[in-house]
């Protein structure tokens, strides 16, 4: 076991940080701008990775270039839920919301059981075993171009964030609701094109999770747990944080789970995670409010 | 006002409590028989409990068209017990006072099959269960239990462990690489296979026990590749079975022989997530095989597939362990000619029974004595058994091809 | 007034199990009182301070591990005995969740919620990996006693007596200065603090109340489905369903978390049980709540209480034959 072992587990958790970053960036956005902890995200993240199954089943389309079909129907869902149910809470907000994205993410767990069964699927490209070598170390291409692509997503993100007056209105948003309401942008459609802009990356985060992994309607548990811990670690509404804690978490993880033992590693990242926020409530990019985190 | 509402909610629930509990009588005549199962229909467990549900009813279907058992239909109540083990308790609790169910069958695995035992006891209902196996099912001191599979589940890979000590001294392997999930079923028997390896000499030079609820197996697939092992031993349920197999595909990491405790038994749901060419000479322990000439196997088979589709080598070993545990209760109650659970209990615990697994008797503990697994390897596409000699249908091909 | 409903309350509550209903219904009142209990407890930090933990789960399953060992180490034989050594395992829990406490409740709002489910999470990784303490994902074992087909019973009782302390540990804080400061805290925390309220304490009593009971309710779980494992005694799934019966039933209210469980959990025990063939179940369960929450969302109690009191005050005003100063149209 030597060092190259440890800069390929490093590697592996770079790239798939980057995926993990673009899942996450989505549910930063959202809390950002609506103050909502949508704990249905993972439910998202594998709705995203059904609708490429299908498409790939039954249709023979590239994940990749699914992407173009599945991301603007996860961006409409996600305006419509927006509007339905989350839209109508008014006291409470915080607290309700945690209720709500859980039935929904319930919800979607069962209609995926009743459509797809509880096997287990994955979407397989006939490159998806293609890898090269870096010295005694074999990357997956898989891995590059699902962070190229994660890469490419988030710049576009930032690009919109902050290149254009509706970015400008979502900033706005974020740092202060009543105020930005006060300079007339309106709020409720921001939040409403800001769920479905979390999702549509949700959808595109649930394809690269699909190439990579073997899923089913139960996986969501997990993914929620983690993409919670990154972006509370990394601040909540950030997204800046969202993408350095994503990295973070997976290189220690990865890492950790060579070098010392996979049983620890988890328990090494939870042990970090609590420490940082005891020191830093706010999270590393976060903003302290009042005293409130 | 609140205490108010407090007590009329509570009157309410309790009243219809009452109603539901107290329901359930005998109606006299050819009633059929009614056989209560928990089964994972969703959760953790749930390929497999479909698997179980589908291996029951078929049972259920063939005894019919046989003319019943006793002269009576069989029929199931089958719940779901969503993998919990608060299901599973309340579940079999229902099936046995509310439902009054005549007979019980087991539901998924040792997690769950531990409780829901104990329940059964409780009201002297037999279970015979067919995924429960983990060491600690039979330490609980009950007698009404029954394991149908052809051998306890720490013994698994003993088969596979003689098989490679029986290697010419020039092809044995000197070193092993040993993974496994830290659950009931999986760690036992890699623990044994590890124990047997090392005192004939076998070097250990990785060996890991991983977290049943990890995401990302790939760091872990990562070091056993770059321990360069000759033979890999993996204590595996289907996610990381298919996991391993394909890092070890994109580090060009060909061991001479690989084995892993579930996942390559499970057809098609295995093969297609790494490609039918790449599944040549993976083993895996088994106590069923579709091309075995057991005991109305080939019948088996055949019906499975005009029912559910799919080919002999999509069936789950799950859907066959349960149709034998159907096989050796009809066995059974034609012996004593009885449905009652007292006399089948002693019936179970005596003589041998025929099932698509083999032939198995059982003993005070519940454990099988059978003739304990085989190993069955993937060459050309289809699952066959290799080893023992007596019942193998090919010989093992070793060492194990490369990576397409 | 008051005190006969109470008594009518535990009347009913005490005389279920005898009689009519036969085991499978006292096991699901074993399960609904078991949920009544956790409820409540919970709502001492939830409702009352405005803390959301996501992660009473852990504690519900540290109470669990912690009586399963004592038991099993002191060699207790399987009968009454384990419940009385149950108080134990709550002050077990109570000593390990003051520095835990201490340490989460130093954040707020949403980080309080995560670093709780953080909590949770590390203490089911502690329970699998600590094999030679807790069995590890082998499970540990409790002794069975044998007591046939009554064999719910005594658990019954036993869940009711926590449900009891809950309920009266709840009420009694709620009437006292403690709780006032609770609730303020709920309200404005800083400015509870600058009015003089000791905010750092009492926080941190009412959560080490909360998961005491909590744990000890936990124990008595274990000790009924007679064996634990890490994933399934500290499950996720647990701490939320304590979460949504309190919110349902109303936040912050005595008799909120009560109504929660009692409409909540045998739901969930016989919805899979119906329904679970079709799988759909699951959709079922998440559209019920939704309705639930987006016309009722404060809860069944206060928003039931508030349509009563609007109903009083409109036959109070007709009752008096004065004008009405609202539009509403007589119903």
């Amino acid at each position: 076991m030597g060092p190259s072992l440890i800069i390929g587990a490093a590697a592996l958790g770079v790239l798939t940080g980057g995926v993990y970053a673009l899942m996450s960036s989505g549910l930063a956005l959202i809390f950002g701008v609506m103050r909502i902890i949508n704990v249905g995200h993972g439910a998202m993240v594998v709705l995203g990775a059904y609708l490429s199954f299908v498409l790939l089943r039954d249709w023979g389309v590239d994940p990749f270039l699914g992407l173009v079909v599945t991301m603007p129907i996860m961006f409409g869902l996600g305006v419509v839920l927006e509007l339905v149910f989350v839209r109508p809470l008014r006291a409470d907000r915080e607290a309700l919301s945690v209720l709500v994205t859980y039935a929904l993410a319930l919800g979607i767990e069962g209609v995926l059981g009743y459509l797809f069964s509880a096997d287990y699927r994955q979407l397989r490209v006939s490159y998806d075993t293609a890898s090269f070598a870096i010295g005694d170390f074999r990357i997956t291409w898989v891995y590059v171009y699902g962070f190229l692509l994660a890469v490419a997503m988030l710049l576009a993100l930032f690009g919109l964030l902050y290149r254009t007056r509706f970015g400008a209105a979502v900033r706005a948003t974020m740092l202060n609701r009543t105020g930005a309401q006060l300079v007339g942008i309106d709020v409720e459609r921001v939040s409403a094109i800001a769920f479905g802009i979390g999702m549509a990356t949700a959808a595109a985060g649930g394809t690269l999770f699909g190439i990579t992994t073997a899923f089913n309607p139960d996986s969501h548990y997990d993914l929620i747990s983690r993409l919670l811990t990154i972006i509370v670690l990394g601040g909540l509404g950030s997204l800046r944080g969202a993408i350095v804690a994503s990295l973070g978490m997976l290189v220690v993880e990865d890492v950790a789970s060579v070098l010392i033992s996979p049983t620890w590693a988890d328990f090494t990242f939870f042990v970090i995670l609590v420490v940082a926020l005891v020191v830093r409530p706010q999270g590393l990019y976060g903003v302290r409010v009042r005293g409130a985190a | 006002m609140q205490r108010r509402l407090l007590g009329s909610a509570v009157a309410i629930v309790a009243t219809v409590l009452v109603a539901c509990g107290g329901g359930g009588g005998a109606q006299g005549g050819q009633r059929p028989i009614v056989i209560g199962v928990s089964v994972s229909l969703s959760g953790d467990f749930s390929g497999d409990g479909k698997a179980l549900e589908q291996g029951y009813q078929l049972w259920a279907d063939d005894v019919n068209a046989a003319g019943g058992l006793l002269g009576r239909k069989v029929e199931f109540k089958f719940v779901d017990d969503d993998s919990s083990t608060q299901q599973v308790v309340t579940n079999y609790q229902n099936l046995i006072t509310a439902d009054h169910v005549d007979l019980t069958f087991g539901p998924f695995s040792s997690l769950l099959t531990i409780p829901a035992s104990t329940v059964a006891a409780r009201y002297g209902y037999a279970f015979p269960e067919p995924a429960g196996g983990g060491p600690q099912v039979f330490s609980r001191g009950l007698k009404n239990l029954f394991f149908v599979q052809p051998a306890p589940v720490e013994d698994n890979l003993v088969s596979y462990v003689r098989w490679l000590l029986s290697l010419p001294a020039g092809e044995r392997p000197t070193t092993a690489a040993y993974a496994t999930q830290d659950d009931p079923f999986t760690q036992p028997q890699l623990d044994k296979a590890r124990q047997l390896l090392e005192a004939a000499g076998v070097r250990t030079v990785y060996s890991k026990v991983y977290p049943a609820e990890t995401s990302d197996y790939t760091p872990l697939a990562l070091a056993v590749a770059q321990s360069h092992a000759d033979v890999v031993l993996l204590g595996t349920q289907l996610p990381d079975a298919v996991a391993f197999v394909q890092t070890f595909i994109q580090q060009h990491y060909n061991p001479r022989s690989l084995i892993e405790t579930t996942g390559p038994d499970q057809g098609a749901q295995f093969s297609d997530k790494i490609g039918l060419a790449n599944t040549e000479g993976i083993m895996v322990p088994s106590g069923w095989w579709s091309s075995a000439r057991t005991y109305q196997n080939a019948r088996f088979v055949k019906e499975f597939i005009a029912k559910y589709g799919g080919t002999p080598g999509s069936i789950s070993a799950d859907a066959a362990e349960a149709y034998s545990v159907g096989q050796v209760v009809a066995e059974a109650v034609n012996r004593i000619h009885s449905l009652d659970n007292a006399k089948l209990i002693q019936a179970l615990h005596s003589g041998t029974f025929n099932t698509v697994q083999g032939k198995m008797s059982f003993d005070s503990a519940g454990r099988p004595q059978g003739q304990g697994t085989f190993l069955v390897q993937w060459q050309h596409g289809q699952t066959v058994p290799v080893y023992p000699a007596a019942i193998a249908i090919a010989k093992p091909e070793y060492p194990k091809p490369a990576w397409s | 007034m008051r005190l006969s409903g109470l008594a009518l309350l535990l009347g009913v509550a005490v005389a279920f199990p005898i009689g009519l209903p036969g085991p499978a219904t006292v096991n699901v009142g074993v399960f609904t009182l078991m949920y009544v209990g956790l409820a409540t407890a919970w709502n001492i930090v939830g409702g009352y301070t405005g803390y959301i933990s996501l992660g009473h789960a852990g504690f519900f399953g540290f109470g669990a591990y912690a009586l399963g060992l004592i038991v099993t180490r002191a060699h207790v034989p399987a009968g009454v005995d384990v419940f009385l050594l149950v108080p134990l395992a709550g002050v077990a829990t109570a000593l390990f969740a003051i520095p835990v406490g201490w340490i989460a409740l130093r954040t707020r709002e949403a980080t309080f919620v995560i670093v709780t489910i953080a909590v949770m999470f590390m203490l089911q990784i502690l329970a699998t990996n600590l094999r030679g303490l807790t069995g590890g994902s082998q499970g540990l074992a409790f002794p069975v006693p044998g007591w046939g087909a009554a064999f719910d019973v005594p658990f019954y009782y036993a869940m009711l007596a926590l449900a009891a302390t809950s309920l009266t540990v709840s009420w009694s804080i709620r009437r006292s200065r403690f709780g006032l400061g609770l609730l303020a805290i709920r309200d404005d925390e800083d400015r509870a603090r600058s009015l003089g309220v000791r905010t750092e304490v009492s926080k941190l009593a009412a959560f080490v109340v909360s998961v005491a009971l909590v744990g000890m309710i936990g124990g008595v779980y274990g000790y009924y489905v007679t064996y634990i494992y890490p994933q399934f005694v500290i499950d996720p799934l647990i701490g939320i369903a304590m979460v949504l019966m309190a919110f349902l039933g109303g936040m912050g209210t005595l008799a909120g978390p009560v109504v929660g469980a009692l409409i909540l959990e045998p739901a969930q025990l016989y919805f899979p049980y119906g329904l679970g063939q079709s799988r759909l179940y699951l959709v079922v369960y998440a559209a019920v709540f939704l309705i639930v929450i987006l016309l009722l969302p404060r809860g069944v109690v206060p928003t039931l209480g508030d349509w009563l009191e609007q109903w009083r005050s409109h036959r109070l005003a007709e009752a008096q034959d004065r004008p009405r100063g609202d539009e509403a149209v007589v119903g």
